[in-house]
């Protein structure tokens, strides 16, 4: 809830003449967010509930499910592999997050305020943005070849290796050459985000603070950052929830290799529901899954809300 | 340039100037060397799938075909199934299915939380939101048997009221923003004008979150039409299969041979609607993203 | 462009007009691998007009999935052509229907593939019935052969003269290579690259699919065969991460000398590679011998169909000599050894060397296969990654050790 405790007091502060009807606006609001509800009521709440039901027992996707109790649990505590998958989903997040939000800052400072050109530029960075994960996944898969693809052939016909590279058959340029495409792929959503909140700053703060003897680095670490740090936040939560969920490019490019070492958490709740089949397990998965995204997305709204604080 | 840099340059001094002035050509070569890279990959794919199947499988030093163009890619894809066209109906009509619903539910939603009190709204409001916390792929096997006993399962319809709800809490997030950044003065001079429920929404509200209501759409579209994963999960009939759908079947190849011309042109064929559209509508777009985000 | 419309119209006519059904009908899935012979199959015998087949072709990777999830809701096809290991799993699940007295009614059924009835078989009962098969062998490359001055007409015949013959190759030039396999896909490997342990006199399952013996020293060996050839940088880079992508392409583009494959390649190279020149040969042991892997799919029928008539009628009509050929036309070998040679009669005489595999081919049994060995994240495929491409002993070590571990521990959950 970002922002309701802060419109809240204001609505019910400002006196109103149609306070008596009170009563009938509070259903009519509720008409309003129905459908919204329902939908993630039905498609949502109801299948996350049967999840959890699924997660107590042994589910194959053929045959009939048993209850079990809580055994898929115990299981999972010595299930080195999902921990391992947890890992590097971590790792991703880490590397992505830095990545993206890092590219993205930059970004937004290039073209934030208009100029000649900018307006190209920004077009051009965002792009890649409005490309599908799945083919942006596919045309990285192509380029990463190392027979009929882009960075092999180029780097050995500008003379940087001698030999034809595989880039995706070792982890660290395997793993560097995803977050570049996810870099690569969505820096432009961010800088947009990022750019609206630079965007906000009045002009004149940044006049005065430089009236007042104040060095471009001070300006940025006391009047930009605090302003920007909402959108940040947004841009933030997106990109963390985003890169905890990450499976596209990882199953399409990479296949989880090289050796099982790019298996991200909802890669292995994939194999073991729909390649091992066993869906009970594969639920409770996904709710060790959901309670840890959970409790990270606490950690940022908490984030969001402070600056309602503040003002 | 805008009158204010023009001034400035002006009046400055000449040594200033003339470091204005180098500042500014470091900044555009730095930029259009970033917008080459950003812009290269798009046109490395879209140009190698002109190539004849010879080259198709070479690698694409340089990207454009050495002879004339070829089209013979794109009609390598009919080996899998039927016409591209058939398929990219079916992307089509999901992606335009779930950018109206999205629309229509959002907007509702959007108002009903920026302009009323109800009960649970908080509640309501974190319900919807915290849609976007759950892997969706964790909740694919239920919601298969969730649509199958709707009589859902199998149809299009089925896949755009999934989509749909994956978009609800960034669209009604924004929608909601767009709402709250519409002055309450305009709806209380319209109610004075007896104007309420529907028609406010429509009429008044209406044409001033049209940027939100752009972006909304606009997301909607473009993550519909790439989703991949539940429509390969949830559509078993290949008729139904959309886009990326078929392109994961031409990936894997048939025999142990991969067609990377087919895929180039795939791709191509997956990417462009989105890029024109977004051409086409970029400025609302981009306004209406950035006034969800500024709230 | 002809033949492009041609079987674009033949899947339309196959899968589309179903209103025009003047007896029983039934709807039948085959993986994407049958793409070749199951639409020009269901073709003939909707044409005699007597029945109709409904067929819908499913990407190989996506069948399994798609057919538990449509049985779970209810739309799962009559039959299947299914990839033949995964009959077991599919009967233990209890998906299948038992159609035991269908096959002992059938006149010819001592002569039907023993490989395919053997992985058909579960708890004593029959659940598949051999329908397309496909047998492991090793191609290479006559043209390659003479430009390295190798005898064209002599394929290797053990493991040594594999290594040496493609070393030969792979010195001719740079974007010439030796040897080819693709080091990232479970499936392909457990086609080809066990056929040289079983060759050699070892497995890697004992006790019936209880144990697993990853750890042997048979394995070991093959393992380190194939190891030296990367190491002595005769296999190409990409090698490394095809998941089996390029397992056929890499042959067929010309510049690698020899590569194990299966007998699909034949019909598949002669139709799109004419001008290659190329040979087959059994895949050898160590010290000769031979073995395969046969493969191909099982005819099953869903748990739940009620009306066996036409179903019956397809299978009749499929191993028919007319059916056989029509097989033997379009990529896969007959099941059905009594009108073999009929309906081979008249092709490329290697396709004799692939019936041969078939005979002495072998397929492993068990319950967890996919868990086990196709899935490109399980243990076989990781585990042959590792080592293939490890830079010492001790990551061979280390991998084969874990391996082993991983891959019984699967087998005793499931058991």
């Amino acid at each position: 809830m970002p922002d309701t405790s802060s419109k809240a007091p204001a609505a019910v502060a400002t006196p109103r003449p149609r306070r008596r009807r009170r009563r009938s606006a509070d259903w009519e609001g509720l008409l309003y967010v129905l459908p919204a509800a329902a939908l993630v009521i039905v498609f949502f709440m109801i299948p996350l509930g049967m999840t959890i039901w699924m997660s107590l027992h042994k589910w194959p996707l053929m045959g009939k499910p048993r209850w079990i109790g809580l055994d898929n649990y115990s299981r999972l505590l010595g299930d080195s592999d999902f921990w391992n998958a947890l890992g590097f989903t971590v790792q991703y997040t880490l590397a992505a997050t830095a990545g993206l939000l890092g590219v993205a800052l930059i970004l937004a400072l290039m073209v934030e305020r208009p100029a000649r050109g900018v307006a190209f530029y920004r077009t051009a960075y965002f792009l890649p943005v409005v490309t599908g994960f799945a083919s942006a996944s596919l045309l990285w898969a192509w380029l990463s070849n190392v027979d009929s693809g882009l960075f092999s052939p180029l780097a050995q016909t500008i003379g940087l290796t001698s030999e034809p590279v595989n880039i995706l058959a070792t982890f660290g340029p395997a793993f560097w050459s995803v977050t570049i495409m996810v870099v690569w792929k969505m820096a432009g959503f961010h800088m947009v985000i990022l750019m609206s909140g630079l965007q906000s700053i009045p002009a004149d703060y940044i006049e005065a603070a430089r009236i007042d003897g104040a060095k471009a680095h001070q300006r940025f670490r006391y009047i930009t950052l605090p302003l920007v740090r909402r959108p940040f936040a947004l841009a933030l939560i997106l990109c963390v929830s985003g890169s905890m969920l990450a499976f596209d490019q990882f199953y399409i490019i990479l296949s989880g290799g090289p050796q099982n070492q790019t298996v991200t958490a909802v890669y292995h709740i994939f194999n073991e529901s729909f390649v091992s089949f066993r869906l009970g397990y594969g639920a409770a998965l996904s709710v060790v899954l959901l309670a840890i995204l959970l409790v990270l997305s606490a950690i940022q709204l908490r984030l969001l809300r402070d600056r309602g604080e503040t003002r | 340039m805008n009158a204010a840099t023009m001034d400035a340059s002006i009046r400055a001094p000449a040594r200033r100037r003339g470091r204005i002035r180098y500042h500014r050509a470091v900044f555009h070569v730095t930029a259009v060397l970033v917008a080459l890279l950003f812009l290269a990959p798009i046109f490395w794919v879209v140009a190698a799938s002109f190539r004849t199947k010879a080259e198709s499988g070479q690698p694409p030093l340089p990207p454009w075909p050495s002879g004339p163009f070829s089209i013979d890619s794109y009609l390598r894809l009919e080996n899998f199934g039927q016409s591209i066209l058939h398929y990219s109906g079916n992307s089509l009509f999901v992606a335009v299915g779930t950018a109206a619903l999205t629309i229509v539910v959002s907007t509702l939603a959007g108002y009903g939380f920026s302009r009323f009190n109800f009960p649970l709204k908080g509640l309501v409001f974190l319900l919807v939101l915290a849609t976007i916390m759950v892997p969706f792929q964790s909740i694919l096997t239920p919601l298969f048997l969730l649509l199958a006993k709707m009589g859902l399962q199998n149809t299009l319809i089925g896949l755009i009221l999934i989509y749909t709800t994956l978009q609800l809490p960034f669209s009604v997030f924004m929608m909601r923003n767009a709402f709250d950044a519409v002055p309450k003065e305009i709806e209380e001079a319209a109610r004075i004008d007896g104007v309420k429920g529907a028609r406010m929404l429509v009429q008044v509200m209406g044409p001033l979150v049209l940027p939100g209501v752009v972006t909304v759409g606009l997301f909607a579209f473009l993550n519909a039409w790439n989703e991949f994963l539940a429509a390969l999960v949830l559509l078993t009939d290949q008729s139904k299969f959309t886009l990326p759908v078929l392109m994961t079947a031409v990936r894997s190849g048939r025999f142990g041979s991969i067609d990377w011309g087919a895929v180039q042109a795939g791709v191509t064929v997956m990417m462009i609607p989105c890029l024109i559209l977004f051409l086409i509508l970029q400025r609302s777009y981009i306004r209406g993203l950035t006034a969800g985000a500024v709230k | 462009m002809k033949t492009k419309i041609l079987s674009g119209a033949l899947i339309l006519a196959a899968t589309g007009l179903g209103g025009v059904a003047q007896a029983d009908s039934f709807t039948l899935w085959v993986r994407s691998d049958g793409s070749e012979f199951m639409p020009k199959l269901v073709e003939a015998f909707n044409a005699k007009g007597e029945h109709e087949a409904q067929l819908q072709i499913v990407p190989v990777n996506e069948l399994v999935q798609k057919y538990a999830i449509a049985a779970a809701g209810g739309s799962a096809p009559d039959a299947l052509s299914l990839d033949l290991i995964y009959t077991p799993a599919f009967a233990a699940a209890g998906q299948l229907k038992d159609i035991t007295d269908l096959v002992e009614s059938l006149p010819y059924r001592d002569a039907l593939s023993p490989a395919h009835m053997s992985v058909g078989t579960y708890d004593g009962r029959i659940y598949g019935l051999p329908f397309s098969a496909d047998a492991s062998v090793l191609l290479w490359n006559k043209d390659l052969y003479r430009a390295a001055g190798l005898d064209p007409e002599q394929g290797p015949t053990t493991w040594a003269e594999i290594r040496e013959d493609a070393e030969a190759i792979a010195a001719l030039g740079d974007d010439t290579y030796g040897f080819y396999f693709s080091g990232s896909c479970g499936g392909c490997n457990v086609f080809t690259f066990t056929p040289l342990i079983w060759a050699s006199g070892g497995d890697i399952f004992a006790d019936e699919g209880k144990t697993a013996t990853l750890a042997s020293p048979e394995v070991r060996e093959a393992i380190d065969f194939y190891r030296g050839m990367v190491q002595a940088g005769i296999v190409p880079a990409g090698a490394q991460t095809d998941t089996g992508a390029n397992f056929f392409a890499a042959f067929a583009n010309g510049n690698i000398g020899i590569s194990p494959s299966g007998s699909f390649a034949i019909g598949a190279l002669n139709n799109q590679y004419p001008d290659l020149d190329y040979g087959v040969a059994l895949l050898p042991g160590k010290e000769g011998g031979a073995s395969s892997f046969a493969g191909g799919d099982n005819f099953v029928v869903s748990q739940d169909t009620e009306n066996l008539e036409p179903i019956k009628a397809f299978l009749e009509f499929a191993y028919s000599v007319e059916g056989q050929t029509i097989l033997a036309n379009n990529g896969s070998l007959p099941v059905r050894a009594d009108v073999a040679a009929e309906a081979l009669e008249g092709l490329d005489a290697r396709n004799l060397v692939s019936a041969e595999a078939m005979t002495v081919g072998r397929t492993p049994y068990s319950v967890v296969f996919n868990d086990l060995i196709n899935s490109s994240n399980g243990p076989w495929a990781t585990t042959l990654n590792r080592a293939f491409f490890a830079e010492d002993d001790a990551v061979v070590d280390e991998a084969v050790e874990e391996g082993q571990e991983e891959m019984q521990s699967i087998i005793d959950a499931a058991g």
